[in-house]
């Protein structure tokens, strides 16, 4: 038998031809193939309990895609990828969700994920009694019907744009019931995850192993991960260039600088979706009145902030962090507020009635680095407009305390989120006057906007909201957003690693160890 | 003496008790619980949810009713269950009490072996060079911070011997030699600090003995310099250091927080630290409950010791 084509062929493009398509083929089978292997990786933070239901914790939402698959989760390239979901539709007026499931996936004890499996994790999230902190992110729910055992049919209160994004959010693995009601998932992991979990012994380390049953055949690459807590970063630079680690995600940048020129180490950088900002209290004087808002705004150097904070390895941001890609606009959009102007922030001052500035209280958290070296640049550039800044340094503790609904205890306040991939998942809880979190003032202008944004299911005039809610943020000085600093992994030369800097997770499902 | 000891050890409950209501009203003075820390700054919980939250902790009932709670539990025998992870307090503590014991040990042992020799040197050569010299390295020793001269010796030992002490945990019994390997730089990092304290002591305690009237008879004697030195002044100058000993033996078993942190060692110290951090109650509770017990029985001990090693001391 010859192909037509192939008789026109002359052998050597024959060869050449399957060569490449040998390549192609063979291309990313290498890159999934299984190698083997013990990663070990390490971090100052620990997550204190597992709950991917009841932990806040950003360190436990970086370690569960160890454990947990979402319906629908964040690819490397910022879309939505299908998971536990193999599909779904939707209904005309965008209000009613059909998944199908992914067959013959299983949990960790061996059971089959059924639909019900679905509904039970949502709605466990969603119950107040329970508590969760992800109640939020899959608000717009109304309810949830289970057709058959591998369909779940979602139909929400309005169209929710946001709906998949809390969907993939660090809140919405799912979990097996009875892992939440024989035993007790702060301590124990039950999912249908790509790792089991073996050993947690919480401030030291975490062992896991491969899932053997994983659905995803070519994942994951290595045999087992162990998480190791060093609580001091440089120890964790140690630890790599001496060979007994393969990896780490830095949280002070500034340690960059010291593995970057390092031959037997690879330092990756990536935006990152968290970003620092100062908080401005609206409910105390002078912070009511606009222009003394505004004024702030104008007198800090946000350049120079992220130099002593970050190294300058980040970037400056608006409301949303160039690692939301396609939806934050660029630092330039905002050039009229973010270029330093005294004497314009000095006349705004004395327009507000403090011609020769004022006294106020900037809080930091002692043990976060970038909020304390940030204090320091940001007291020292507003005394340049007169604002005398006392910086207060409190216990993490402490400040959650003084800052949160309703205490609301501070004038000025560092503070660092861990960001979200969805605006709306962002914004909302954040700025909407009906959450009022941080005592932004609730803006009427920027109410409107966000209701929009939440409804709206057309991608390009979605954009369109959000670029005109990230405008009026910055004009109306709603807090000061200063940098996102970069995601930066570090890892031994030969080891494969890709960042996952569309979320916060660490990339260590498709990690492969060099033999 | 059965009496005293059994006396003395019952002495240690009503201590016990006091602990109990001590750190059960402390640590709730430290602003913020366990549900500030969950729910944390970023807007996702509700007033509805943070009430749900503290229900489950039983935050919300009034402080008497959550100490008889706790205290009965305790009472049978249940230091409860971590608020943050979920496990029984006993089971973390135990699963770190062997750092802390091993560490403890290592110290005591770096301790006498450089304090107590070092002491009699400096005391036999009163006031001469070496004298000066050794009482100058341990006033350095005694007033530089442990998590200085910890981290001075990871980053001197990384740098000339490329070499970085490991940060996970071995146990002895699994691998002694990794385990004496992990343990060997903590262990002298912390045991060189408790050495300036016994060194002192030793070298005191030895100068006020060597000018007793036994000691000059037995000279006069003619019994040779060691002898006297070895036969006669050190046992009577051992039962100050006993005592200091049984308090700094007491301390480190407290868990030493600064050294764990710095090595990393998963111990009893860093554990209790955490446990405030994340305002676990049970978790401190539970933890400060368990330390203040072997400070109690430890100070027993030294008080017990007393009675063997200077027979002058009886207890009626």
């Amino acid at each position: 038998m010859t192909h037509p084509r192939s008789a026109r062929l002359s052998r050597r493009q024959f060869l050449a031809l399957s060569a490449s398509a040998a390549a192609l083929a063979a291309a990313p089978a290498a890159a999934q193939s299984r190698r083997g292997g013990t990663f070990i990786s390490a971090k100052t933070t620990e997550a204190p309990s597992l709950d991917p239901i009841m932990e806040q914790a950003l360190s436990r939402q970086r370690l569960d895609p160890l454990f947990y698959n979402r319906l629908v989760e964040w690819g490397h390239d910022g879309k939505l990828e299908p998971v536990l979901a193999e599909s779904w539709t939707t209904s005309a007026d965008g209000r009613t969700w059909t998944f199908k499931l992914r067959r013959g996936v299983k949990f960790h004890n061996g059971r089959e994920l059924v639909s019900e499996d679905v509904k039970y994790t949502y709605e466990r999230i969603l119950d107040p009694k329970v508590g969760s902190g992800g109640r939020g992110y899959l608000s717009a729910i109304d309810h949830i019907e289970l057709p058959d055992a591998q369909t779940v049919r979602i139909v929400t209160k309005q169209p929710s744009a946001s709906l998949l994004a809390g969907m993939a959010g660090g809140w919405s693995a799912i979990v097996a019931r009875e892992a939440v009601e024989k035993s007790d998932l702060r301590r124990t992991a039950m999912g249908t995850g790509p790792f089991i979990l073996q050993e947690w012994m919480p401030q030291s380390h975490l062992k896991a192993r491969r899932n053997p049953d994983y659905w995803d055949k070519s994942k994951p690459a290595v045999d087992a991960v162990e998480i190791k807590v060093i609580p001091d970063e440089a120890n964790i630079i140690a630890q790599l260039r001496t060979g007994n680690i393969h990896h780490a995600l830095l949280e002070d940048n500034k340690n960059y600088l010291l593995v970057k020129d390092d031959k037997r180490l690879r330092a990756m950088r990536a935006p990152r979706l968290g970003f620092d900002m100062v908080n401005i209290n609206h409910g105390r004087k002078p912070y009511t009145d606009l222009r003394v808002r505004q004024a702030l705004s104008l007198a800090v150097d946000r350049t120079e902030v992220l130099q002593a904070a970050a190294a300058g390895l980040g970037s400056v941001t608006g409301p949303l962090t160039p690692a939301m890609r396609p939806w934050a606009l660029s630092a330039d959009a905002f050039k009229e507020w973010y270029t330093p102007n005294l004497d314009r922030a000095r006349k705004l001052l004395a327009d507000a009635g403090f011609p020769s500035g004022f006294k106020t209280t900037l809080k930091v958290i002692p043990t976060f680095p970038t909020m304390v070296a940030g204090a320091q640049v940001i007291a020292a550039q507003l005394k340049k407009i007169g604002v005398d800044v006392q910086i207060i340094q409190e216990e993490y503790g402490v400040w959650i305390k003084a800052i949160i609904k309703p205490n609301f205890d501070f004038d000025l306040t560092m503070n660092a989120t861990t960001g979200d991939a969805d605006p709306d998942s962002l914004f909302y809880r954040r700025f909407h006057s009906s959450e009022k979190q941080w005592n932004n003032d609730g803006d009427p202008d920027v109410d409107v906007l966000l209701d929009q944004g939440r409804t709206t299911l057309d991608p390009a005039r979605r954009k369109d909201v959000y670029d005109k809610v990230q405008r009026l943020m910055v004009d109306k000085a709603i807090q000061i957003w200063t940098f996102a600093p970069d995601m930066i992994d570090v890892t031994q030369a030969g080891v494969q690693y890709q960042q996952h800097f569309t979320t916060n997770y660490y990339g260590f499902r498709t990690v492969a160890l060099d033999k | 003496m059965r009496r005293y000891v059994l006396l003395r050890t019952l002495s240690i409950v009503p201590a016990l008790l006091g602990v109990s209501v001590a750190v059960f009203l402390l640590v709730r003075l430290i602003p913020g619980t366990v549900v500030d820390q969950m729910v944390g700054t970023e807007g996702s919980y509700s007033e509805e949810s943070m009430r749900a939250l503290r229900a489950f902790f039983g935050l919300d009932a009034p402080i008497h009713v959550q100490y008889a709670r706790w205290l009965g539990a305790v009472l049978r025998g249940d230091l409860g269950t971590s608020w943050r992870t979920g496990m029984p307090v006993v089971q973390m503590i135990v699963s770190r009490l062997e750092v802390t014991v091993e560490l403890t040990l290592a110290a005591m042992l770096v301790a006498l072996a450089v304090g107590v020799p070092l002491g009699m040197l400096s005391a036999r050569r009163e006031n001469t060079g070496l004298d000066h010299l050794v009482r100058l390295v341990s006033l350095f020793s005694l007033s530089v911070p442990v998590f200085w001269q910890a981290s001075m010796l990871i980053l001197a030992v990384s740098l000339w011997l490329n070499w970085a002490p490991a940060v996970d945990f071995v146990s002895l019994t699994r691998d002694p030699l990794r385990n004496l390997a992990i343990i060997a730089l903590p262990g002298l990092a912390l045991g060189t600090a408790v050495a300036a304290v016994f060194m002192r002591m030793t070298r005191s305690s030895v100068l006020e003995v060597m000018r007793q009237d036994y000691v000059r008879t037995a000279r006069a004697k003619g019994v040779a310099e060691p002898g006297v030195l070895w036969r006669h002044a050190l046992k009577n100058s051992l039962i100050p250091l006993i005592t200091v000993a049984g308090v700094q033996m007491g301390y480190l078993l407290g868990g030493a927080v600064i050294t764990e942190e710095v090595f990393t060692l998963p111990g009893v110290g860093r554990l209790l630290l955490w446990a405030v951090f994340q305002r676990d109650y049970p978790l401190v509770q539970g933890t400060i409950l368990f330390i203040s017990a072997l400070f109690m029985l430890s100070n027993l001990l030294v008080d017990l010791l007393y009675a063997y090693v200077d027979p002058r001391i009886r207890y009626g």
